[in-house]
């Protein structure tokens, strides 16, 4: 790389180069580092939203906000459960399905070499370019008591749910079916965060599992398009040489083509995790955390606390308890993905992974 | 899904909870913040000394939770005649969200000047400062019905004036009535005529009587058993007239002649009530002025509801004209509020769109005008209000959550949770 | 066509059938419902609750956008929204291009720091800054206005990195001739480097277009007038049942479609580069 080494073009540097990035530093420093540090006051401080936060009569009140949420035994806390436990379902189910799907529906669009391929790509990214307030619109009228799904399921003699009103939990659905009413003692008298274990079971209500293929239905075309990516990228000789050993189809993908995936898999399960801690626009223009508080998420329910029920140093807390979790996660996940040992299968094969990854990408329609 | 916003958007639960807090702003990145002109400026104090009301040329807002088009217009109209007469700009504002839109109105200093305030809100906003308590210095102050000034008195302050009131009532969908068979002889008096006329009116296509799954629709049943939530400021949840009457309801839910609107694919009552997917429902006032709008063919009757072990019981509600303490003008919105809620323009109110004035000077006209609703207004003398402590609407709110599940739930622990929750704020 | 691709041709057609077969039925699921979405919006009320799944209408009827366009806040939401999008377009295609080629190309002292906290920064959730947010357009006087709902959106990090990467691989010697013949730095930036940096910025438009178009929880803090409600918290509101008792899905559903258009129209123009800058595609 060559300089330009004259001592004026240096400092005409330095100067534009603060001027350059002058507005991005102001920006981003007013509207997400400031906020950042006056939510983090808000959050210790018994503020209740007149007059500034910062004024001398907002006391400190040390941790008893996030008190309240995780150990206050009250509503407040009753409620961060549910909270809890509705995303956490959200997420136990939407990441790997998404995951899964758009990985599926990557495989069979870069298959498919003949004509129609720009089409499919068009019609699984579609619904991700779409606003989430319109799709959650189309959605309320599709899962409607008598809307088109209840509709399409009737044909195949299912009586489907009244899925955005129903709050039973999809799991206690399944036990009531079988003949199970009551959980036993040990889960329904033993609780965390206020909300009983066998509540902790329910599994998501019907309400929220609209909400999980809704997440389903707009993601999977995004992940689709970084698989994609991914596989033009792999080396063919690998595919050759897996072929060469008479290796099948599954087994093909399955020790070949996904480890190799490995990169673009922790992206799309990191991203994954992310959006799927911040349910909110769907919330807020679907159910407002209903029925029965089953689509209640943190993000909600953070909202909530401070803009309706004015308890700002609680919705302040349930934001740095989601951000931690976040974060949390997404270590946990990098740590998990990096550790694992490359499948013996791997090691044999002739080239290095590098070299391969460098290939040119192999056909592309 | 939210309910439609009928004129006592208040049943549906909403909440708040504050405390005043005003002064200097400390701390760097707040002061180099306020070079720019901070937004947190604190207002005019929260009238300690009631008299101090501000004034001005400031055009006032109003902000309003409409149930519809019919709510809309009438609160426009009226404001629009009294700006003409005052020569004072105002306009009104509907809200979205009326919770939300005053908490970041009272939060950003620059709240509407007048707007809907429910029972529930009231405390909460009084304790942190947020608004102007203007009651005692109405000229009508003596004309509302005490029960009401009683709802929106805060520390031995009457802080806003009540802009009218509903009760709920037994709506009965006349020729499905006949349909079966049934007479006005047969309006139901007690919990069993009630069940039996339920069971009567089921078919296939439709449900006997049908009903939000709220406390603010199922608290009825609570009253008529004895029961309330809470009694002369003790958290009464717990008591065995309220597991009676949960118990009855959940008996004839699993019998199929009760059910709840959510559950016929229905936002509210009302809207089951009027595509005939059931024959009766529990509903207030502002239903008259819905059918009418949606669907204007349809026949009904108004009855009281029938009396329970512990005789008549119903719920009322109400919503004032709240002020906020950091209107610009006080004094006008004032005088808007006297014109709002003055005897001639709530009879107009009512007919436009259904709430009973809250003046006793307005209830003969009201009853001659209304022979058919009377009904409403004869619930009032025994009627109960739902809790008003600070905290309440969040208590109301997790309530109504278990009740949608009430088809499965045990109805005493569901009652001792509400119990736990209520105790806390009624100490 | 690599040999791969040929062996695929070579297989027996039952395989790519299937294939197709698959691929059909999935497409299906993923644009029925958008399909359903258009023909519902020309329905009447009745209509679309009793045929919930048919494609057309049994009357058509332009009902629901005549009750939107003349009888509701419709136009103001939609006239908000555009001028907030066009507004942050601009603003980050010109913010996002110049930080961008300081950090790639510009000597000086605090760049490694910038960078790094640009990276920090760049890993806060969006829901964490709700209250925050509020907190701190309110302090700044900016909270109901234009300036509050469009200042805080007009820089984005990932913005600056797309830009910063797209400047990375522009090679040096074009911009040095340029100095060398005299122009100053920001010259050499605006009418030499930027104009090569043309594919990198249409992918900054099309985020743009689409965050801000799509942006619903910032205008919820930043806002209550009426008169600055954006589409995206216009249509919330109607779907809680703002402008209708009951249902009236045909309303909402012809509101949602209108508010489709736009990115409709928008991603099959740029479909090409969308599809093919996945890393943009990925900040949704």
């Amino acid at each position: 790389m060559s300089t330009v080494t004259r001592a004026g073009v240096g400092r005409g540097e330095a100067a534009a180069g603060w001027l350059f990035t002058l507005p991005v530093i102001i920006i981003l420093g007013l509207f997400l580092l400031v906020p950042v540090v006056m939510a983090l006051w808000v959050s210790f401080s018994d503020w209740t939203g007149r007059g500034s936060p910062f004024s001398a009569d907002v006391g400190l009140v040390g941790a008893e906000n996030y008190e309240a949420v995780t150990t206050g035994g009250g509503l407040a806390e009753r409620d961060f459960g549910l909270a809890m436990r509705n995303n956490a379902w959200y997420a136990v189910l939407v990441i790997p399905l998404q995951t899964a799907l758009s990985l599926f529906l990557a495989v069979l669009v870069n298959r498919a070499v003949l004509r129609g391929r720009g089409f499919f790509r068009t019609a699984f990214y579609f619904p991700s370019v779409t606003s989430s307030v319109a799709i959650t619109v189309l959605w309320l009228f599709l899962f409607s008591s008598s809307g088109a799904v209840n509709r399409i399921l009737s044909w195949i003699g299912v009586a489907g749910p009244n899925w955005f009103n129903d709050p039973t939990g999809v799991v206690h659905a399944a036990l009531r079916g079988i003949g199970v009413d009551r959980g036993p003692e040990v889960l329904t008298e033993n609780s965390f965060l206020s909300v009983s274990w066998w509540e902790w079971l329910a599994g998501p209500s019907f309400a929220m599992s609209a909400f999980i293929l809704m997440a389903i239905f707009t993601t999977s075309g995004t992940f689709m398009l970084l698989f994609l990516a991914g596989l033009q990228n792999l080396g063919q000789d690998v595919d050759e040489a897996a072929v060469m050993d008479g290796a099948g189809i599954w087994q093909r993908f399955w020790h070949v083509t996904l480890p190799q995936l490995k990169p673009v898999l922790f992206t799309v399960l990191t991203l994954g995790l992310i959006g799927c801690w911040q349910v909110f626009d769907q919330i807020y223009t679907g159910t407002q955390g209903g029925p029965g508080k089953t689509t209640l998420t943190p993000a909600y329910l953070s909202y909530q606390s401070a803009f309706i029920s004015q308890e700002w140093g609680q919705g302040a807390a349930i934001a740095f308890i989601l951000f931690l979790i976040i974060v949390a996660m997404t270590l946990l996940q990098r740590w998990i993905l990096r550790d694992r040992p490359i499948s013996g299968r791997r090691r044999m094969l002739p080239a290095d992974q590098d070299s391969l990854s460098a290939q040119p990408k192999g056909g592309r329609g | 899904m939210r309910q439609p916003q009928t004129a006592p958007r208040f049943p549906t639960a909403r909440r708040t909870r504050c405390a005043l807090r005003g002064g200097v702003i400390l701390g760097a990145t707040a002061l180099a913040l306020t070079a720019c002109g901070s937004g947190f400026d604190d207002g005019p104090a929260a009238g300690d000394d009631a008299g101090d009301f501000t004034s001005g040329a400031d055009p006032l807002t109003v902000l309003i939770g409409s149930s519809g088009d019919s709510e809309t217009a009438a609160v426009e109209d009226a404001v629009a005649a009294w700006s003409e007469e005052s020569g004072l700009e105002a306009s009104v504002q509907i809200a979205n969200d009326l919770t939300q839109q005053l908490s970041q109105g009272f939060a950003s200093g620059d709240p509407a000047d007048l707007f809907y305030l429910s029972t529930d809100a009231i405390a909460g906003y009084a304790a942190n400062g947020s608004l102007q308590p203007y009651g005692d210095h109405l000229e009508n102050r003596d004309d509302f019905y005490p029960s009401l000034v009683e709802n929106f008195t805060v520390e031995d302050q009457f802080h806003c004036a009540p802009k009218d009131f509903s009760t709920l009532a037994l709506i009965i969908n006349d020729t499905l009535w006949s349909d079966a068979g049934l007479t006005d002889d047969d309006v139901p008096a007690t919990w069993e005529e009630l069940a039996g006329v339920a069971e009567q009116l089921t078919t296939e296509d439709q449900v006997g009587l049908t009903f939000s799954p709220e406390y603010q629709r199922l608290g009825v049943f609570m009253a008529q058993a004895g029961g309330a939530l809470v009694e002369d400021g003790a958290a009464v949840a717990d008591s065995a007239e309220n597991v009676e009457a949960l118990e009855y309801v959940q008996e004839q839910l699993d019998a199929g002649s009760f059910a709840f609107s959510s559950d016929i694919g229905a936002g509210w009552g009302g809207e089951a009530f009027g595509t005939e997917d059931a024959a009766m429902v529990i509903e207030g006032n502002w239903i008259t002025g819905a059918l009418a709008n949606d669907f204007p063919d349809l026949d009904y009757t108004v009855a009281e509801l029938p009396g329970g072990p512990a005789g008549p019981g119903t719920l009322q509600f109400t919503n004032c004209w709240g002020m906020a303490a950091d209107s610009p003008n006080q004094e006008a919105a004032l005088d808007l509020v006297e014109h709002l809620t003055s005897t001639e323009q709530q009879l107009e109110f009512s007919e436009r769109f259904g709430p009973m004035p809250s003046v006793e000077s307005a209830a003969a006209q009201w009853s001659e005008e209304n022979p058919e609703l009377t009904a409403f207004l004869d619930g009032a003398e025994y009627a109960q209000f739902p809790p008003h402590q600070a905290g309440a609407a969040d208590v109301i709110a997790d309530l109504n959550s278990q009740l949608e599940d009430l088809d499965s739930a045990d109805a005493e622990s569901l009652l001792d949770s509400v119990q736990a929750n209520l105790e806390p704020i009624t100490e | 066509m690599t040999a791969v691709a040929l062996r695929h041709r070579g297989r027996p057609a039952w395989g790519q059938i299937g294939l197709y077969g698959v691929l059909c039925v999935l497409a299906l699921v993923y644009i029925y419902p958008f399909l359903v979405q258009l023909a519902t919006s020309f329905k009447t009320d009745p209509d679309a609750a009793a045929q919930p799944v048919s494609l057309v209408p049994q009357a058509f009827t332009w009902q629901a956008y005549e009750r939107l366009f003349l009888h509701s806040d419709f136009p103001v939401w939609f006239m908000n929204s555009a001028v907030v999008t066009l507004l942050v377009t601009l603003g980050r295609v010109f913010f996002c291009s110049l930080a961008g080629y300081a950090l790639a190309r510009l000597r000086f002292r605090g760049r490694a720091v910038i960078f790094a906290a640009l990276v920090a920064v760049m890993s806060v959730p969006a829901v964490v800054l709700l209250i925050p947010k509020f907190l701190v357009i309110n302090s700044l006087g900016i909270y109901d206005s234009y300036a509050g709902m469009v200042l805080p959106l007009l820089v984005d990090a990932a913005g600056v990195f797309i830009m910063k990467n797209f400047f990375e691989s522009i090679p040096r010697s074009v911009e040095e001739q340029a100095r060398i013949d005299g122009a100053g730095i920001f010259r050499t930036f605006w009418s030499v480097v930027l104009p090569m940096a043309r594919p990198a910025l249409i992918t900054i438009v099309i985020l743009s277009f689409q965050g801000s178009w799509n942006e619903l929880s910032h205008f919820i803090v930043a806002t209550q007038s009426p008169e600055l409600t954006t589409l995206t918290k216009g249509v919330a509101s109607l779907a809680s049942g703002q402008l209708s008792q009951g249902s009236e899905y045909p309303i909402k559903l012809a509101a949602a479609v209108i508010m489709t258009i736009p990115v409709a129209v928008m991603f099959f123009i740029f479909q090409r580069r969308i599809m093919n800058s996945t890393e943009g595609a990925v900040k949704e």
